[in-house]
């Protein structure tokens, strides 16, 4: 079936303006509104004719920064100077978040793309971790490096870093930390290493061992 | 997960032994482990043999490499995706160009694709005889490793001749391949050894390995993924194809030269014992390993003359604003990108969707009620790698 | 042995008890030797069988022709190793487990007759007595496991425990018909009871005695923890199940215990199945303390053979096959060889 014939489906469902169709050369996709994304997800799943019943790719998107003119320069994330320092800018990032769900039928042999967009401080999006258990990890995975939170999410945990890691890496305005439990993480050499040569000792030799 | 909470907790009010207290045995298949393909950690909750909660802990690997992406030129971020499925790279390279290519106006040149696909499948075989030796190796069978790392000798050969690495190879660009052929006779080379795989070495390990009594005793009737589960999980590659269903990316969501190739593509079809158990997920990784060798004299013997780049290797890649999802069968499954450009030549977003990262999941689910030993068995047969589940 | 206490009474002018105790203690240190060459022999035999049976070529470097000090090189190298107990294991139990495990097949040694009157203990019970104390072995591995308190040890040690006092039984039922046709448990007299030639040895005598071989080298794999049915300590699954947290010469002893008990059950499988010290050929047995080494080595060598070959057997089709498959056949053997015995009159 036709990406628009399924999309007439769903707004049928849905009712209007709860979705919108771009149209696009390569990959059409439906807009739809954060509050019916898990009702609209569990139609094009349960419908017989539509039956999506991979959810191929979750992905979390952090809209900051995106040119949509096309002309964009990729500059949107933060480094570090010369010197180590990091790059600091003054543009606060106050772009949306989204989320583009991928889907795919093994029966019907069709796909579809849902998007969803949302502000930065808002980032809360009910879960189709019930309707596609493959959506759990991909779930995790958006909250641990994106910061989207999924409600009713059964496990809602990190999955990818540390449990006790702070920060979303994949956000545009992301800041790596100094350290992080007493590993430098720029560069900088370790504070009250153990293994360091008391002041007093002697000079080293460098050279390789013969042989 | 809410079936394994009712089962734990089901578990915990029964009165096992009257007047003692019980408790499921918790126990870390941890990080550092030889049979946990890698650093993964297996949380289990068993009962004696039987393993009642399987919670695996992945991110041991984490690279961040979707980051990196947004921060490195499209070409340069191609030697990254060699390091997801580090055992047959060159179909993570294939992935990831064919996406980029997807979104721009590139014209491949046959030569290019043709060497795409020759170099793929080699690196798919390769992967292949891995994911077969270690899951003897968690069996038991300890000489089918050294046989099927014989092989994948030749092939790490035969790939540094035309890529330069012997493992990590950063071979293709968006728009073609970066090397031509050598000059001395490659062709022949890989002629040969196809052959000799076909004819001498399949057949061993089929006398050795896969109709071994033990061998399908331990793996036959274990550790079952019906259709809807693995279609649920999304599971894709051998094991979803272990499991019944027809589905490959190069037959049904054609890429490259494939739809001029002609193969088969291989599915469970329960011969020793149910359909989608662990031997099942075997034989398709074998018999694919037949079908890469056909397509491998196909595209070989059809390979055309011509430039193998149609960019400047020298200059940056400059790609249109737009967003697509691809997909190409890598060696374990279905890899995806969904790659968000703004028109300038770093991506703004590069989401990698690996198929080990969706099959592994699985084991949640599936790994209830086995024993300890098929539960080793199963992660064998999955076949996953942590450098793709991390990235 | 006559020769050996008439030396110690006569010429060296001891008393019988005195003699006994010297014969016993050089017997006793001849073992001990003997026991440790074939450790070091097997080692090397078993890198070098499992390169060739994998297309490679195994140690080519240590003592320059195809590798022979490799061994000698390890066991140098594990003396040197730090010796490890970890914290919380249980001290007492965690040193006296491969002493027990290696007391248990070292005793077994003391009954095997090496050539005609060369016995160390001309034992009556000779078969009952090997059979009785190499099961000290399963003490010991559940001993170590427990005491290493590791959560994977527990799994091996318990795995092995029970794996090796089942298979026990048709490793003995196997036996069986052997005593029946000899009438005797002495060694020696099973020995000299196969007499003239290689179809007077027991594994050709009759068919279900055959069928009892074939019985006794499979449950003979799994009392070794060795080959299709090594689940107690499989590499893949259990790290090194209920020896991992065993280092330097604790884990030696372990080692050394693993090829004495495989030694130790391809001599009695030459003894009371392969003719003993006889050689095949009737008339030609100059050297039986050799022919029966020689024996026991290609014993050790299909062991091996078998071992690199087959995959892992899982814990519970291990049980299934000693329980269900393993112990009626080997009853029906007894009962075959009984009747075959009464058939063709040879009921001594």
């Amino acid at each position: 079936m036709e990406p628009k014939a399924i999309f007439d489906l769903l707004t049928a469902h849905l009712g209007e303006g709860a979705a919108e169709y771009r149209e696009n050369d390569i990959e059409s996709w439906a807009c739809v509104s954060v509050a019916r994304i898990a009702d609209a997800c569990r139609f094009l799943r349960d419908t017989e004719g539509l039956e999506f019943g991979q959810l191929m790719c979750l992905s979390g998107i952090d809209w900051d920064g995106y040119d949509e003119n096309g002309k964009g320069k990729s500059v949107a994330i933060l480094g570090y100077e010369a010197d180590g320092t990091p790059e600091t800018s003054d543009r606060v990032a106050d772009g949306e978040l989204g989320v583009a769900y991928h889907l795919y039928s093994h029966t019907c042999d069709h796909k579809f793309t849902l998007r969803l967009r949302f502000p930065r401080d808002k980032a809360t999006v009910p879960t189709v971790s019930d309707i596609w258990s493959t959506a759990r990890w991909h779930e995790r995975e958006a909250w641990d490096l994106m910061g989207i939170r999924f409600e009713g999410h059964p496990d809602p945990r990190r999955i990818l870093l540390s449990e006790d890691w702070v920060g979303h890496p994949l956000r545009k305005d992301y800041q790596m930390p100094d350290q992080w439990l007493n590993v430098p993480l720029r560069g900088q050499p370790y504070a009250n290493n153990p293994f360091a040569p008391a002041d007093d000792a002697p000079a080293g030799d460098d050279t390789p061992a013969e042989g | 997960m809410a079936t394994n909470d009712t089962r734990l907790t089901g578990w915990a009010d029964q009165d096992h032994v009257p007047g003692l207290k019980s408790e499921l045995l918790e126990l870390n298949m941890g990080p550092q482990h030889p049979a946990t393909h890698g650093v993964l950690r297996l949380l289990l909750h068993t009962d004696g043999e039987i393993v009642y909660k399987v919670t695996p802990v992945v991110g041991y690997l984490h690279r961040c490499a979707e980051k990196i992406a947004e921060g490195v030129d499209y070409k340069q971020w191609v030697v990254y995706t060699d390091r997801f499925d580090y055992l047959g790279p060159v179909t993570n390279n294939h992935a990831y160009v064919t996406a980029v290519e997807k979104l721009t106006e590139l014209e491949v040149p046959a030569r290019a694709e043709h060497l795409r696909v020759v170099t793929a499948e080699l690196s798919r075989i390769a992967s292949h005889l891995i994911a077969l030796a270690t899951f003897g190796l968690d069996m038991g069978a300890w000489t089918p490793l050294l046989y099927c790392f014989r092989e994948r000798e030749v092939i790490l050969n035969l790939l540094e001749r035309i890529a330069g690495g012997r493992m990590l190879y950063n071979y293709m660009v968006p728009g073609g391949v970066r090397y031509d052929l050598p000059q001395d006779n490659w062709v022949s080379d890989v002629l040969e050894f196809v052959t000799m795989l076909e004819n001498k070495k399949l057949p061993d390990y089929n006398t050795l390995l896969t109709y071994n009594k033990i061998f399908i005793e331990r793996t036959s009737d274990v550790a079952i993924i019906d259709r809807e589960t693995a279609i649920d999980y999304g599971c894709t590659g051998p094991v979803l194809r272990g499991s019944g269903v027809q589905f490959d990316c190069r037959r049904n969501d054609p890429y490259s030269i494939y739809p001029q190739l002609d193969f088969e593509i291989p599915v469970g079809k329960g011969e020793m014992g149910t359909v989608g158990d662990c031997w099942d997920r075997y034989i398709v990784r074998v018999r694919e390993i037949e079908q890469s060798c056909r397509i491998i004299r196909q595209a070989l013997e059809q390979l055309p003359e011509g430039p193998v780049h149609a960019i400047e290797l020298k200059k940056p890649v400059r790609v249109p604003a737009g967003a697509a999802y691809s997909r190409t069968e890598a060696a374990k499954g279905e890899l995806g990108h969904y790659i968000i450009s703004d028109g300038g030549t770093k991506p703004f977003r590069n989401k990698v969707r690996s198929c080990s990262f969706c099959n592994l999941q699985v084991i949640e689910k599936v790994g209830v009620g086995q024993m300890v030993s098929d539960l080793v068995a199963f992660v064998g047969s999955l076949d996953i790698v942590l450098g793709e589940i991390d990235r | 042995m006559e020769a050996m206490y008439t030396f110690f009474m006569d010429k060296a002018g001891m008393g019988e008890l005195g003699a006994h105790i010297t014969v016993a203690a050089i017997m006793a240190s001849l073992m001990f030797i003997v026991m440790a060459l074939c450790a070091i022999i097997f080692t090397w035999m078993e890198r070098k069988v499992a390169g060739f049976l994998q297309s490679r070529y195994g140690p080519m470097r240590t003592g320059r022709w195809h590798g022979w000090a490799q061994a000698v090189a390890d066991m140098l190298k594990i003396l040197g190793k730090e010796d490890i107990i970890p914290a919380e294991a249980d001290k007492g139990l965690f040193v006296f487990a491969p002493l027990l495990v290696l007391l248990g097949s070292l005793l077994a040694w003391a009954a095997i007759p090496w050539a005609p009157d060369f016995v160390a203990a001309d034992l009556d019970l000779g078969l009952f007595y090997i059979f009785a104390v190499s099961s000290l072995v399963v003490i010991g591995i559940l001993m170590a496991g427990w005491a290493s308190n590791n959560k994977w040890s527990l799994y091996g040690a318990a795995r092995g425990a029970a794996q090796m006092v089942s298979y026990e039984i048709p490793l003995a039922l196997a036996a069986i018909p052997v005593v029946m046709y000899t009438g005797s448990l002495n060694t020696q007299d099973i020995v000299i009871a196969q007499q003239g030639g290689i179809w007077n040895w027991f594994f050709l005598r009759n068919p279900f005695l055959f069928v009892a071989f074939i019985m006794y080298f499979i449950a003979s794999i799994a009392e070794t923890n060795r080959g299709p049915f090594d689940m107690p300590e499989t590499e893949s699954e259990l790290v090194s199940g209920y020896h991992t947290e065993y280092t330097g010469m604790r884990f030696a002893f372990f080692f050394l215990a693993e090829y004495a008990n495989l030694f130790l059950v391809s001599m009695i499988a030459v003894m009371i199945f392969l003719g003993g010290w006889w050689s095949p050929i009737p008339g030609l047995d100059f050297a039986p303390a050799l022919t029966f080494i020689i024996k026991g080595v290609i014993m050790v060598f299909m062991n091996m053979w078998v071992r690199w070959t087959l995959p892992r057997v899982r814990v519970d089709q291990l049980m299934h096959l000693c329980w269900k498959v393993m112990i009626p056949i080997t009853l029906i053997c007894v009962i075959g060889a009984g009747l075959w015995m009464m058939a063709s009159g040879a009921a001594s």
